[in-house]
């Protein structure tokens, strides 16, 4: 099975690190990061994730803009996002099936599994459509 | 016209502090001779019997010498009005001096009178004129403490505006570094190669640490999210159901005995159902902590219109809705111990709790309030006349109109 490509878009260096590091001890994924929001789309253009984790507050540029850009543009918009925030709380997710307006919402922290589990029906998800 | 004069010649409890016998008698006379002035009277020689009489009786009004054997002068009137705070008091005095009169207005005096200058009408006319203006005076006092508790409640709403907001913002930069440590653990956790005991050891109380700061960030950006709502049509029942499920464990743990009655009414409302789960939650667990073990619970829903609830007494806002609208109220009722009568006054106050030694902030019920406002929905709570303690919630209920309204527009948006 070819590995999926992640793309992590968030400003918190040590968090994204470690997160590349854990999800690539998986062996399944290849892991990009991209801390700075602002040149979001140049580097998903260049790395072609199956997959992106946003995070929402950023300084330049906020989550929510950055998914606008990708769902304008005529390659990136098939690729599915998923946004990490540090501002809901895990419960006010669940209870919405990890959707907010049609979005797929991840709380930080959530358990590592559970994001892999999300990752991971997300991508399938975009493979099949 | 008529009840000013029944009013004025309500014949008095009437203490007489006065140590010349001549004075005491000429009082005395004007006080009970028909038609009598007092109706119960006490002549004291001195100050000192004069207080321990203001323990022993109820007076209304006190007729106060200022050279006494045992005091003389303006601390005559000092001493006295503190040993007798209820009482209304005219000074009865043989000199007199303007400054020395104004003087005993200050410290508690409502009248000054002049010996041999006055006969009966006139006393009777100064007590009962004292009265009213210690009446206006107490009145004033009043209006004064309701003035500085209601001050003091913007003061902790405001105060909970900022702790809210400051939380909100604190709560966010903490989650960050809180999801490297957590994953970092995680990741430690299950890549190291042959971790010894110690190290395993302390990897998972990190990660305890680690969660136990997400549990309190998360409680914290409860607090602050609380002017964020989603409103949407619900059924009441289900979100009591809801509730309960969730209490459960602490009802069965203390044996608590919780019955339902809900009415086949219709029962819906529009609110943020987790916010409204939130409150309901509340008022079970508080009641849970009156009742004794075994204790029971009631909860029960009913529709009604309009001021009338089925409740004892008023709501504080009599145009919380209009007249005869149709409203859905909840009622948590316990058989516990009930709420002190001095304390009830101030249980929706941020920051007030009976329970601080076990734990309570003191945030639940004035969130709830919070809540509830931001539904103008309606909450009270009372000590029942059986024993213990009812919570009634009131949402105004939703029409069938309103809700089909709410679906179209719900469709357009998508």
């Amino acid at each position: 099975m070819r590995q999926k490509k992640i793309l992590i878009i968030d400003d918190e260096k040590t968090f994204t690190v470690v997160l590349k590091i854990s999800l690539e001890a998986l062996a399944k994924y290849i892991v990009y990061v991209e801390n700075d929001s602002s040149r979001a789309v140049a580097t998903a253009c260049k790395f072609r994730p199956d997959l992106i984790l946003l995070d929402i507050i950023m300084p330049y540029k906020e989550g929510p803009d950055v998914a606008i850009e990708f769902k304008n543009h005529p390659f990136l918009k098939q690729i599915p996002i998923v946004f990490l925030t540090a501002n809901i709380r895990p419960e006010e997710i669940d209870e919405q099936n990890n959707r907010i307006a049609g979005h797929i919402f991840i709380a930080k922290p959530t358990p590592f599994e559970d994001l892999v589990q999300t990752i991971d029906r997300n991508i399938h998800q975009s493979v099949s459509l | 016209m008529d009840e000013i004069r029944k009013k004025f010649s309500r014949p008095l409890k009437v203490l007489v502090i006065e140590d010349n016998v001549i004075d005491q008698k000429i009082l005395e006379s004007m006080l009970t001779e028909p038609p009598a002035i007092a109706s119960f009277l006490k002549i004291a020689g001195k100050l000192s019997e004069g207080i321990k009489l203001v323990n022993e009786f109820p007076f209304e009004i006190a007729i106060l010498d200022l050279n006494l054997p045992d005091s003389q002068g303006i601390e005559t009137i000092t001493v006295f009005s503190r040993h007798a705070l209820d009482l209304a008091i005219v000074v009865n005095t043989g000199v007199y001096e303007d400054d020395l009169g104004l003087e005993t207005l200050k410290h508690g005096a409502q009248d000054f009178l002049i010996k041999s200058k006055y006969n009966s009408y006139v006393l009777n006319k100064v007590l009962h004129y004292c009265l009213e203006r210690k009446q206006r005076e107490r009145d004033l006092v009043n209006a004064y403490h309701e003035l500085k508790e209601a001050q003091q409640h913007l003061i902790d709403s405001e105060k909970f505006k900022i702790v809210g907001r400051l939380a909100g913002g604190v709560a966010h930069e903490v989650k960050n570094p809180l999801a490297t440590i957590s994953y970092g653990i995680t990741y430690l956790q299950q890549n190291l190669k042959t971790p010894d005991s110690n190290q395993l050891k302390v990897m998972e109380n990190i990660k305890e640490a680690a969660d136990r700061a997400d549990k309190i960030v998360n409680d914290l950006l409860d607090f602050s999210s609380l002017d964020q709502f989603q409103k949407t049509p619900a059924s009441i029942q289900s979100v009591i159901r809801k509730a309960i499920s969730l209490v459960q464990y602490q009802l069965d743990e203390k044996q608590i005995q919780l019955i339902e009655i809900f009415t086949d009414d219709h029962d819906r409302v529009m609110i943020d159902k987790n916010r409204i789960g939130q409150v309901v939650i509340n008022l079970i667990l508080n009641a849970a902590h009156a009742v004794p073990p075994h204790g029971e619970i009631q909860i029960s829903t009913h529709l009604s219109a309009w001021p009338d609830l089925g409740l004892p007494g008023s709501w504080g806002k009599p145009d919380l809705f209009a007249s005869g609208e149709k409203i859905v109220v909840i009622r948590i009722e316990d058989n516990g111990v009930g709420i002190p009568e001095n304390v009830l006054d101030k249980i929706f106050e941020p920051f007030f709790t009976s329970r601080r030694a076990a734990g309570g902030t003191g945030l639940g019920l004035s969130i709830c309030r919070n809540i509830m406002e931001h539904h103008e929905a309606g909450i009270k709570i009372f000590n029942r006349p059986e024993g213990g303690v009812c919570a009634a919630l009131c949402f105004r209920a939703l029409s069938q109109a309103q809700e089909d309204e709410y679906a179209a527009k719900k469709d357009l948006n998508h």
